[in-house]
C-alpha cells in the first residue's frame, strides 16, 4: 500500500484480493442487496449457514430464494435506510432473527436456532447516491441466551423471595407492601379498602396435641379455603405463624363483614384428617375500612389487628369490624 | 461605507465561527446579542443593518425576533443562521421575512454569495483584517453545546422526515458530572417516568462514549400513529419503533459530531438497556472504571404531539482533551 493511498484509507487493485479474503472468512454474515433487493455480495458465512452459494443467489431477489423472510418488515427498514441515508439496528429481542439458520454446535449450542442482530449501512456508489444497502448479520446466539436464562432465573427468584414456602400466599415482607400500595392508591383515588386480619384459634394446643407436622397441615388448609373464598382481586399474605391478612380492594367493612363471616363458617365446618386424628378449628377475625384517620398503613392495620383482639376477648370464632375509641 | 453588522447567538462559539467566516475586507462595525432581546435593543440603535439570527435561543428564540421586527418595521436585513435544518424551519423562516437560511456549520463562501446575491454590499476597507473575530477566550462548555446543537439538528431533520413532523429544537445542555449523579444531567426526563432506553457505544480519534436514548414510554401511542404502525402497540411493537427511532437519531446525531470534529466514529450495535423501567435502573449492571463524564443532553419534542425523548451523549473523561484539541481547530 503507498503512503498516499493509506493516508486516505483507500486501497489498490492488487490489495483487494486479500481484503476479500478477510470479508469472506469474517463470523459476519455480510450482503449487499441493490434498491431492487437483488443480491450482490454474498460471503462465505452467509453461504455455510444458509446452504445456498453465491452461484445460485447472485442477481436474485432475495425473497424470491428466502420466502421465510418477513418481507414487509424488512423492506420497511430498508427503505429507510434508502431514504434517510443512514444506517439502522435491529436486535435479536425484536425478532430473533432475519434468517432462519440451525444451530450448528452439537453439543455446546444452545438454542434451536442462531439468534442475530442486524445491521444495515447505506453504500454510496462513486457518484455519491446510495443505491446499494449492507446488511450485517450477526450471531448472538450465546449472549441471546444467556440474557434468556438470566432473566428467567431473576423472576424465579423474585418469585421465590415473595412467596411463603407452607401456603404459597405471600409472605409477610411482600404482602406488607402491597397494603403500603394499596394505602396510596385507595387515599388517592379516594376508593373504598378494606384490611382483615384473623388467626386460628388456640393454633398452639393444635401442635402440642397432634404434632407440627399437624399444625402445618392446618395452616395449608386455611390457606386453600381463603384463596377459594377471595376474589381475584384481594391479596392475601401469610403474616406470621398462624396469623393471615388479607387486603379487599374496593370494599368497605360491611361487604367485609359478609366475605369474613363465609369464610369463618367455611373453615368450622372443615375438618383436617391427619393420621387417625380429626382436628376441628376455628379463626377469628377483625377487620378496618380505610378512614381519613390513617396517616399511614401501619396505623390502618393495628387498626385490624384491634379488632381481632376484641374478638379473641369476647369468646373467638367470630368476626369485628374496627370502631374508632 | 461602513456596515452595521449584529450577530445574534447565544452560543459565544458560535458567534466566533461566524466572525471568522465573515470576510476579512469587509468594512464592518460587528456588534454581538446573546439573545433576540438583547439583538432587537441593538437594531432600535441603529447597531445592526444586518443580522445573523439563530434559531434556538434563551429568553427571546429566533422566531420571536423576527415576528418583533415584522411588527416594529425594524430596518434590518436578517440572514438566519441556524443548525435546524428542518425545510419546514426554513419555510417558517422565510414568512417571518427572514431573506436566507444559512445552515450551520458557516461556510465563509456561502455567506459572501448570498451576501451579493441580496445586494448587500461588502465594501473594502482601507486595511483588510484576517479575521473580524476579537480573540476572546474560548469558553469550552459553549463549544460542546454549538456542536451538540448542530449534531442535533440534522438528527431532527431525519427525524421530522421519517414521522412527516416538525421537531422543536431546545437548547442542550452540558454538564460535568460524577456518574452517580447521571440524574443531574437529564431535565426532560422525571425520575417517576415509565421509560425504554436504548444505549449504543462510539470511539474514533480519542473521543470515546455512548449515545443513550431515553424515550418516555407515553410517547408510543403517538409515535405509532406518525409511522403509520398498524395493529396494537404492545411490548414488541414498542420495541419495534424504539429501535426505529434511536437508530435514527443516534447516527444522526454521531454523525454530526464526527463531520464537524472532522472524525470518524466507530458505533457499536446498539443495546437494550431495558422497557417499562425507571431511570435509576439505567446505571443497574454497569461495572465502569469512569468516574466522571461529559453529558451533552438533547430533548426532542414534537410539535402537537405528546412526544419526548432525551438523547443523552456520555463522554468518558479522558476523550476530553482530544476533544479539546478538535474543537480548537474549528477555529483555526
Amino acid at each position: 500500500m503507498t503512503q498516499e493511498s493509506s493516508d486516505h484509507g483507500q486501497v489498490n487493485i492488487k490489495d483487494i484480493h486479500w481484503l476479500m479474503d478477510m470479508l469472506q472468512s469474517i463470523d459476519v454474515g455480510l450482503i449487499v442487496l441493490d434498491k431492487s433487493y437483488r443480491v450482490k455480495v454474498w460471503n462465505s458465512f452467509m453461504e455455510n449457514h444458509s446452504g445456498v452459494s453465491p452461484a445460485i443467489i447472485k442477481e436474485k431477489v432475495l425473497f424470491d430464494i428466502f420466502p421465510s423472510i418477513p418481507e414487509n418488515w424488512f423492506r420497511q427498514k430498508i427503505e429507510s435506510v434508502f431514504l434517510l441515508n443512514s444506517s439502522t439496528f435491529t436486535v435479536w429481542e425484536q425478532r430473533p432473527y432475519l434468517f432462519q439458520f440451525k444451530n450448528y454446535r452439537p453439543i455446546t449450542g444452545a438454542a434451536d436456532f442462531m439468534y442475530q442482530n442486524i445491521t444495515l449501512i447505506p453504500l454510496s456508489s462513486a457518484n455519491n447516491q446510495i443505491n446499494h444497502v449492507g446488511v450485517l448479520i450477526y450471531d448472538v446466539t450465546d449472549i441471546a441466551v444467556n440474557k434468556i436464562k438470566l432473566e428467567e432465573a431473576n423472576n424465579k427468584l423474585e418469585l421465590l423471595s415473595k412467596t411463603d414456602h407452607l401456603t404459597q400466599l405471600n409472605n409477610r415482607g411482600a404482602w406488607e407492601g402491597y397494603l403500603e400500595k394499596e394505602f396510596s392508591r385507595s387515599r388517592r383515588s379516594s376508593h373504598l379498602c378494606s384490611v382483615v386480619m384473623f388467626d386460628i384459634d388456640h393454633f398452639k394446643k393444635v401442635n402440642d396435641t397432634y404434632g407440627h407436622p399437624a399444625g402445618d397441615e392446618v395452616i395449608r388448609r386455611t390457606a386453600a379455603i381463603l384463596r377459594d373464598t377471595m376474589r381475584m382481586t384481594d391479596i392475601a399474605g401469610r403474616y406470621g405463624g398462624e396469623e393471615f391478612g388479607v387486603i379487599l380492594v374496593d370494599t368497605g367493612a360491611s361487604d367485609a363483614m359478609v366475605f369474613m363471616e363465609r369464610l369463618r363458617k367455611r373453615i368450622e365446618q372443615e375438618v383436617v384428617k391427619f393420621d387417625e386424628h380429626e382436628i376441628n378449628f376455628t379463626i377469628s377475625l377483625g377487620v378496618s375500612e380505610l378512614s381519613d384517620d390513617c396517616d399511614d398503613y401501619k396505623v390502618w392495620l393495628e387498626q385490624s389487628d384491634k379488632a381481632l383482639y376484641v374478638c379473641k376477648e369476647s369468646g373467638r370464632n367470630q368476626s369485628h369490624i374496627y370502631k374508632p375509641a | 461605507m461602513t456596515t452595521k453588522v449584529l450577530v445574534c447567538d447565544d452560543s459565544s462559539f458560535a458567534r466566533k465561527q461566524l466572525a471568522r467566516a465573515l470576510p476579512g475586507h469587509w468594512d464592518i462595525e460587528l456588534s454581538y446579542a446573546a439573545n433576540g432581546a438583547e439583538a432587537l435593543d441593538l437594531i432600535r440603535k441603529k447597531q445592526g443593518e444586518v443580522l445573523f439570527l439563530d434559531l434556538n435561543m434563551p429568553v427571546m428564540d429566533g422566531y420571536q425576533t423576527l415576528q418583533n421586527i415584522l411588527k416594529e418595521d425594524l430596518p434590518t436585513m436578517t440572514l438566519v443562521v441556524s443548525g435546524d435544518i428542518q425545510p419546514e424551519a426554513l419555510q417558517r423562516v422565510k414568512a417571518l421575512g427572514a431573506l436566507d437560511f444559512i445552515k450551520k456549520p458557516v461556510d465563509g463562501e456561502l455567506i459572501v454569495q448570498i451576501l451579493s446575491k441580496y445586494g448587500i454590499s461588502i465594501d473594502e476597507k482601507d486595511e483588510a483584517v484576517t479575521s473580524h473575530d476579537d480573540n476572546s477566550v474560548l469558553d469550552l462548555d459553549d463549544s460542546y453545546k454549538e456542536l451538540a446543537n448542530v449534531a442535533m439538528g440534522r438528527a431532527a431533520d431525519l427525524l421530522a422526515r421519517l414521522l412527516g413532523v416538525f421537531v422543536m429544537m431546545p437548547i442542550p445542555n452540558v454538564k460535568h458530572i460524577e456518574i452517580n449523579e447521571l440524574e443531574m444531567a437529564v431535565q426532560h426526563i422525571k425520575s417517576n417516568d415509565s421509560i425504554s432506553a436504548v444505549c449504543q457505544g462510539f470511539i474514533g480519534s480519542g473521543v470515546a462514549g455512548e449515545a443513550l436514548l431515553i424515550f418516555n414510554e407515553t410517547s408510543y401511542s403517538d409515535i405509532a400513529e406518525l409511522m403509520k404502525y398498524d395493529g396494537e402497540v404492545d411490548e414488541s411493537a414498542q420495541l419495534e419503533l424504539l429501535m426505529d427511532i434511536s437508530s435514527v437519531l443516534c447516527n444522526a446525531c454521531l454523525n454530526g459530531i464526527a463531520d464537524q470534529l472532522d472524525v470518524s466514529f466507530s458505533v457499536g450495535h446498539p443495546m437494550v438497556i431495558g422497557q417499562h423501567i425507571h431511570f435509576d435502573d439505567i446505571l443497574k449492571g454497569s461495572a465502569t472504571q469512569w468516574k466522571k463524564l461529559l453529558t451533552i443532553e438533547m430533548g426532542y419534542k414534537i410539535e402537537n404531539r405528546d412526544i419526548n425523548c432525551d438523547l443523552l451523549l456520555l463522554i468518558t473523561e479522558d476523550s476530553i482533551d482530544s476533544l479539546n484539541d478538535r474543537v480548537s481547530y474549528l477555529l483555526e
